[in-house]
């Protein structure tokens, strides 16, 4: 059975990934940015992912920009990554489904790596997504496979190793990655 | 009389500096003509993220003034943006918007509320640290240099006629993904591979 995820571990995990990001970044440019944070999360505020989103608001090491579209959040990573700079894109399946064009235009046809973390909210315990009765969850996973995006889910404590590599599947295949958030974080 | 967004945009790029710029939809053609081989991304295939992408670069690089050469169809699209840019509040972004009250790419039809909509109004409710209107050429002149050093967020709605060309009269160019690796790689400096 899936269980929720504490909200420390995610962060934590986040850190570490934006921390290999930046060493990459610098490893193969002379003009690297110079910030002292980590790096970026760009967030349309996700029921699910709400107590990582309240932890952080007291950190210092990542700056997090709310957007007021999902839309938004994927252009501004889009500049972030220009910029040389690491982020992620936490939103839910609905902000998903409302910003399809966007990963198409930025994502799939600019060829830029971007990595979402996706709230599954509503989602049955007991159930797998493409089971679920809710249209909201049922279509995340299909959608994805339509577009061709990677993606794999969060379904314990133990799957936050795949925060670090499916952000790192987003830069090898210079587009987007995903990963699911499969239970309300704690 | 309306402005021509050639000459706002031959005038913008002689004062730049080291600006990156963010064209998109009618300011493209023209941009490229004018600015061809520069710090320069347009946003092109996801209308209405010209304020988005300029708000990720300026963010990323605060070392540097980013221009965002946005369209009035354009910023309808993603309005929500104004309230996004000036939560950030990048102090290195300037945000032209060339208002003709239409969508000129696609046939010139009316935009909703055509030249009536008012933007200033809009940046500043959002919380643009300054918002203006600007309509004459003249006047445009005397305050460029001010308004590329002012503290940003900066909103400048520009009152112009018809630009000559547009994306579709004028195709082609730099495809997206090769003026985004271009840019990465004029702004990060690649180490050469031994």
């Amino acid at each position: 059975m899936p269980e929720s995820i504490p909200a420390t571990l995610i962060i934590d995990t986040l850190k570490d990934t934006f921390r290999e990001a930046r060493a990459a970044v610098a490893a193969e440019v002379s003009d690297p940015p110079r910030h002292s944070h980590l790096g970026w999360i760009l967030s349309v505020p996700d029921t699910h992912q709400k107590s990582v989103l309240a932890a952080l608001d007291k950190e210092e090491q990542i700056r997090v920009v709310t957007c007021a579209t999902e839309d938004e959040a994927t252009t501004i990573a889009a500049g972030l990554h220009i910029g040389g700079e690491p982020c992620v894109l936490m939103i839910q399946h609905a902000g998903l489904y409302a910003s399809v064009n966007t990963l198409r235009g930025v994502a799939i046809d600019g060829q830029i790596p971007l990595f979402y973390m996706i709230g599954l909210l509503s989602r049955e315990k007991d159930k797998a997504p493409r089971e679920s009765r809710h249209s909201m969850v049922r279509y995340c996973e299909p959608l994805l496979d339509t577009f061709g995006v990677p993606h794999a889910r969060l379904e314990g404590p133990d799957d936050v190793h795949l925060i670090p590599e499916y952000y790192r599947l987003s830069r090898a295949r210079k587009g987007p990655a995903a990963v699911l958030v499969g239970l309300e974080t704690i | 009389m309306a402005m021509k967004p050639e000459e706002i945009l031959r005038l913008i790029h002689a004062q730049r500096g080291s600006a990156i710029c963010v064209p998109t939809m009618t300011t493209a053609p023209a941009w490229r003509t004018i600015a061809p081989d520069d710090l320069s991304v347009t946003c092109v295939g996801f209308m209405g993220g010209a304020s988005s992408l300029g708000l990720g670069l300026a963010l990323a690089r605060p070392d540097r003034r980013v221009l965002v050469l946005d369209g009035d169809g354009s910023l309808l699209m993603q309005l929500g943006s104004l309230a996004t840019v000036a939560g950030a509040a990048p102090r290195n972004l300037v945000h032209f918007l060339f208002k003709n009250g239409v969508y000129h790419t696609s046939g010139a039809q009316g935009i909703p509320g055509g030249l009536t909509v008012d933007f200033v109004a809009m940046a500043k409710g959002a919380g643009y640290r300054m918002a203006r209107a600007i309509h004459d050429i003249e006047d445009f002149k005397r305050r460029l240099p001010e308004l590329l050093k002012a503290e940003g967020p900066v909103f400048v709605e520009l009152h112009t006629g018809l630009a000559e060309q547009t994306p579709m009269t004028a195709g082609g160019g730099v495809p997206f993904p090769q003026q985004v690796t271009d840019l990465r790689a004029k702004l990060l400096k690649p180490r050469a591979r031994s």
